[in-house]
């Protein structure tokens, strides 16, 4: 996007925001993302096929798989539950702004055959209360929310913090345009209730941006400045000038927020969710044979692991002092790696 | 297996871990290199799956914040992965930490060895306060050194993002006796000021010597701070009677600093005395801090790589405390390590992965931390 990476990293020099790990993890251009998303779900389909053809060959052919595109409808479809359900629980915009952005990052490195997004969801949302400092107790979430367990939340909240890379803290746009309003009220002669309205269309259209790849592509402050721009336009040049900015960014934002958050109708989506019924990961379904068979794969493995761990500990310990060395045996109750 | 899956057995596959170096109930440290350089690193393994809650708060904010703070004077989080339940982060390693330094009275320091010290220190804090992040519990034992002298500050378990105006924050922050006196009043509302005076509390026990305010309750920890800098006026902190905990403890004179510190320049004295003004607004910042004449007045500090620190330290110290809870774990220099087992911390399970504010009474618990350190 703008400017290289610096060659010598000098702390203090560079602006905060490309030393965080959302600018130097988290942004692709446009034709990165689709290229990602392609990448992984023929890599999906692919391997959901195998385990479809190990369990009865043959049987793989007659499944509609997903494409990459009816995968992101579905995503984007639960992005609304999670707004619908941050709602619900009267959480703070940091909350709702961190939760969809985790489901959209999960989905750069998952897929939703593999891991349905209702289950990412919850997981996501939950983990958002906690890093942006709004916990709730897992029991009183899971009694908001129907015919989910606690268990259900936790159980994929490893997986989600491993997909997220561990890279917890966001920069939102919300925060962004807050600065720009501060900012506004001193660079223009608006009146205030003026400015106020504009200020709030323009939230209303940074919600919107939630639903879409904005911020995988543009920084926080563009976002902010399209949305005052898709509210007054006059406004947002105001401040871009203020900022000696051209706005060149603002067109092709402008259209991708438009675009973006048009949503698809209940029909398609109950269709895509149907067939996903039929071409979901087996290996993730509990109880299914192929889930049972790769349990049992883990747990013959595992279980050699434990062997030769005792196997070595008895070695060590014959023929020596019954306490052991000093070395090599106190290493060996780390039983995880 | 998954992308995620593959990816964190790479990352994992990095690191070897070597001999356990510490144990708390909350983590496991191990002595560990990089497989491919021979890096020495500490991994800090924290057991994940016995919070009801799952990812425990203090796990999170340390690996938020780490991953984003990048700075010679804040200790660096190499790697972070997970081995089933148990969440691994992969930190420098480093030799000793301020406390340890502090209490070896075999070193001397030497003015210059002060200022070096006070001057890293507020240089790893204002890169904090300029990332909007709030440390809450600086002290010694959480200022870890280099082999090369470095200062690090650590253990972000309890830090946080400065609150918008008008939202509250906890006020049980900050282990006791570096903790201000606006946080002891209930204050629900503050700022990177809080920070300042525990390095103030730090700066002073660097010539002390031994703690500065060392209270043996929290109100003992106020009259302590009264009796040393003088019960605050209506004027030295305007409306500190308004706060939601204030009560009034006593008249104290204030004794001039002169007197503790003797040996101390006027330039010291006056940094000193600016991170521990009362009203927190007037307090001075990590930036002006940095600013301020007695780090431009002589002595020079002394280079890091000159430092006092305490004989072959370097092998032993885990890069960071077990459980976030302060109470330093390693046997101290000298390359035995305590095994495992024996420096189990008791700690009031009570708070943890509760909510937030009482889940920082662990921090509190001082009584365990002198008892396992002294």
């Amino acid at each position: 996007m703008s400017g290289p990476a610096p060659t010598a990293p000098e702390s203090g020099k560079k602006p905060l925001y490309e030393g965080s790990t959302q600018f130097r993890n988290w942004r692709f251009s446009k034709e990165q993302l689709a290229q990602k998303r392609s990448a992984l779900n023929v890599a999906a389909v692919e391997a959901v096929r195998r385990v479809i053809e190990n369990d009865s060959p043959g049987s793989s052919k007659d499944v509609l798989f997903l494409s990459a595109d009816e995968e992101l409808l579905l995503v984007r479809h639960y992005l609304t539950k999670a707004v619908q359900l941050c709602g619900h629980f009267r959480f703070p915009e940091e909350v709702e702004a961190t939760a969809t952005t985790y489901i959209k990052r999960f989905y750069l490195t998952n897929t939703v055959m593999d891991w349905h997004p209702k289950n990412v969801m919850l997981t996501a949302l939950f983990l958002a209360t906690k890093t942006t400092n709004n916990p709730i107790s897992l029991d009183s979430y899971a009694a908001h929310i129907p015919r989910t367990e606690p268990a259900d939340v936790l159980e994929l909240e490893f997986l989600v913090a491993q997909s997220l890379g561990f890279d917890f803290a966001l920069w939102h746009p919300h925060r962004a345009l807050w600065g720009a309003w501060l900012d506004l009220q001193n660079v223009t002669q608006l009146p205030p209730p003026e400015l106020e309205q504009i200020y709030n269309q323009a939230m209303g259209h940074v919600r919107a941006s939630r639903l879409t790849d904005a911020e995988f592509v543009y920084s926080p402050a563009q976002i902010a400045a399209a949305c005052i721009s898709l509210a007054s336009p006059p406004v947002a040049d105001t401040w871009m000038r203020s900022k000696g900015s051209d706005g060149s960014f603002i067109n092709p934002l402008s259209a991708m927020l438009q675009e973006g958050s048009k949503l698809p109708g209940v029909d398609m989506i109950r269709e895509v969710d149907r067939r996903l019924k039929l071409c979901k990961n087996p290996e993730k379904v509990v109880g299914s044979s192929a889930y049972l068979a790769k349990k049992a794969a883990e747990e013959r493995l595992a279980a050699e692991k434990r062997t030769k761990k005792a196997d070595e500990i008895r070695n060590t310990l014959s023929g020596e002092d019954p306490f052991g060395n000093d070395l090599g045996v106190t290493l060996d109750d780390d039983d995880d790696d | 297996m998954d992308a995620a899956e593959k990816a964190n057995a790479e990352r994992q596959a990095r690191w070897l871990k070597e001999a356990k170096i510490g144990e708390g109930t909350y983590a496991v440290v191990y002595r560990a290199r990089e497989k491919s350089t021979g890096r020495r690193v500490a991994i800090k393994k924290i057991k994940v799956g016995q919070f009801k809650d799952g990812l425990d708060m203090s796990a999170i904010r340390e690996v938020k914040y780490l991953r984003e703070l990048s700075h010679p004077n804040v200790i660096e989080l190499l790697d972070v992965y997970s081995s089933k339940t148990n969440l691994n982060l992969v930190l420098e390693f480093l030799d000793t930490d301020l406390e340890l330094i502090i209490k070896d009275r075999t070193l001397v320091f030497l003015p210059a060895d002060i200022k070096s010290w006070v001057a890293m220190t507020f240089r790893g804090l204002e890169f904090c306060h300029r990332n909007f992040i709030l440390h809450r519990d600086l002290k010694p034992n959480n200022l870890l050194v280099a082999s090369n002298g470095q200062l690090k500050i650590a253990d972000f378990g309890l830090a946080r993002d400065f609150a918008d105006p008008g939202y509250k924050m906890t006020c049980q922050v900050i282990t006791r006796w570096y903790r201000p006196p606006e946080l002891l009043f209930g204050a629900r509302y503050y700022s990177t000021a809080v920070d300042i005076w525990s390095v103030g509390c730090i700066f002073a026990e660097l010539m002390l010597r031994i703690p500065y305010l060392p209270g043996e309750s929290d109100m003992d920890q106020l009259k302590t701070i009264f009796r040393a800098l003088g019960t605050p006026t209506e004027d030295d902190w305007p409306g500190h009677t308004k706060l939601p905990d204030y009560v009034p403890v006593g008249q104290f004179q204030k004794t001039p600093l002169r007197d503790l510190f003797t040996a101390a320049t006027a330039d010291c004295l006056n940094l000193l005395g600016k991170c521990l003004l009362y009203e927190p607004r007037r307090r001075v910042s990590a930036k002006e801090a940095l600013n301020h004449s007695y780090f431009f007045a002589l002595p020079n500090p002394t280079h890091p790589s000159k430092l006092p620190k305490p004989p072959s330290a370097h092998s032993s110290k885990p890069s960071d405390d077990l459980d976030g809870n302060g109470d330093p774990v390693s046997s101290g220099p000298g390359g035995k390590a305590a095994g495992p087992n024996k420096r189990k911390r008791k700690l009031s399970g009570s708070g943890r992965g509760g909510k937030v504010d009482r889940m920082v009474s662990r921090k509190l618990d001082f009584g365990a931390v002198s008892t396992g350190s002294s």
